[in-house]
């Protein structure tokens, strides 16, 4: 009887010792992945901000600018590019909305973003664009991979199109989460503007036939916890001009947009909650359960092996009637 | 020998599960039929 159920603990123990890595290396990089039909919206605002008044082409103090993100996950369109990509692809629309204190529309841009469910990189297929334009990203945007490095990212800029490096800043503790710290900064560049413009009549050929153009300079933050490569918080300092041309006058530049923009407050909290629901669901594949099998197989091991032992002593001490050794299980 | 199957025994139905969870993957899910956002919402 002994014999028998040290068997069965060691086919127990096998069991649980083999699980452990196949459970972090096999099976968490193919089941840890984005849902193709997610859904999330972000509120960002920019107090005290400087904004452009299209009618006076001044740039004016304004109370606040709110950016409105939302990301919506077409689960159609990341089937349709799953049969020729061979692996499993999220397809991201979205939305930056920006409004002004008035709550008028200041711009809108939709973009595309097509990436692999589990790595994050991106996937280049038709449709990928920001504001209607071809794009192709070289880099990440908006999420970083599941257990993210502290090392430098590529990270895409969908305002200049670019994909710059991110880089890694350290590891800081925000609200109770431990988030690694990256910061990245778009040079001035020539952008294109807006194929929505905030004012009627004025489209981005009209203004582009006065010779104006449009400049833009960035500070990014983003503080990102790395079991899910999913950002906590992020800040911008963000700064938009027009520059030459007949629209200005006798003036080479205005300020079209300076503010330094955050989330909103009540985001900020709901997303450092999902955050660590999320968390937990990762951990449980990549340290809780490799490193709780682990323990179980050895302990089911051990006590495996006393079982064995135990039916290997004699159980009658009187040696005359033992003389015949049984004989010995490989 | 009987040690040998056991051991043999729990490593294929480890081996087994992990598979067929693999093989199963999860949900695509569908999308939303919640709108682009154009107005600021009031909470998350």
């Amino acid at each position: 009887m002994r014999r028998k159920a040290s068997l069965i603990l060691l086919a127990l123990a096998v069991f649980f010792a083999a699980l452990s890595p196949m459970l972090r290396w096999y099976a968490f990089p193919r089941l840890a992945k984005i849902p193709a039909g997610q859904y999330q919206d972000m509120v960002l605002e920019a107090k005290d901000a400087t904004l452009l008044d299209y009618g006076t082409m001044k740039a004016k103090k304004v109370s606040k600018v709110t950016i409105v993100q939302t990301l919506k996950g077409n689960v159609e369109a990341s089937e349709k590019i799953e049969k020729t990509a061979g692996r499993d692809v999220v397809v991201w629309d979205g939305l930056s909305y920006v409004v002004g204190p008035d709550g008028k529309m200041v711009s809108r841009i939709p973009e595309r973003y097509i990436f692999d469910a589990h790595t994050q990189e991106p996937v280049h297929a038709t449709g990928e664009m920001v504001d209607g334009d071809p794009v192709r990203r070289e880099g990440i945007e908006f999420k970083w991979p599941f257990l993210t490095e502290k090392r430098d990212y590529e990270y895409f800029d969908a305002q200049a199109r670019v994909t710059a490096p991110i880089h890694y800043r350290g590891t800081q503790d925000f609200r109770g989460v431990e988030v690694y710290y990256f910061e990245q900064t778009i040079p001035w560049t020539n952008v294109k503007l807006p194929k929505t413009m905030p004012v009627e009549g004025i489209t981005p050929e009209s203004v582009a036939k006065t010779g104006t153009t449009r400049w833009y300079t960035t500070v990014r933050k983003f503080w990102v916890e790395p079991v899910t490569g999913a950002p906590v918080y992020g800040e911008e300092i963000h700064k938009e001009e027009l520059r030459g041309g007949t629209l200005l006058g006798d003036r080479d530049k205005v300020t079209a947009f300076a503010g330094h923009v955050k989330m909103r407050e009540d985001y900020i909290d709901h997303t450092v909650n999902l955050v660590n629901s999320q968390r937990v669901l990762v951990l449980l594949m990549t340290s809780y359960l490799p490193w709780g099998f682990l323990l179980l197989g050895g302990l089911l091991l051990a006590l495996s092996l006393y079982l064995e032992a135990r039916s290997r002593r004699p159980a009658d001490p009187r040696p005359a009637e033992s003389a015949e050794p049984e004989p010995v299980s490989a | 020998m009987r040690a040998l199957i056991a051991a043999a025994t729990g490593l294929a139905v480890a081996l087994a599960l992990v598979l067929t969870l693999t093989a199963l993957g999860t949900p695509a899910g569908e999308t939303s039929p919640k709108p682009l956002l154009t107005t600021v919402p009031a909470h998350p």
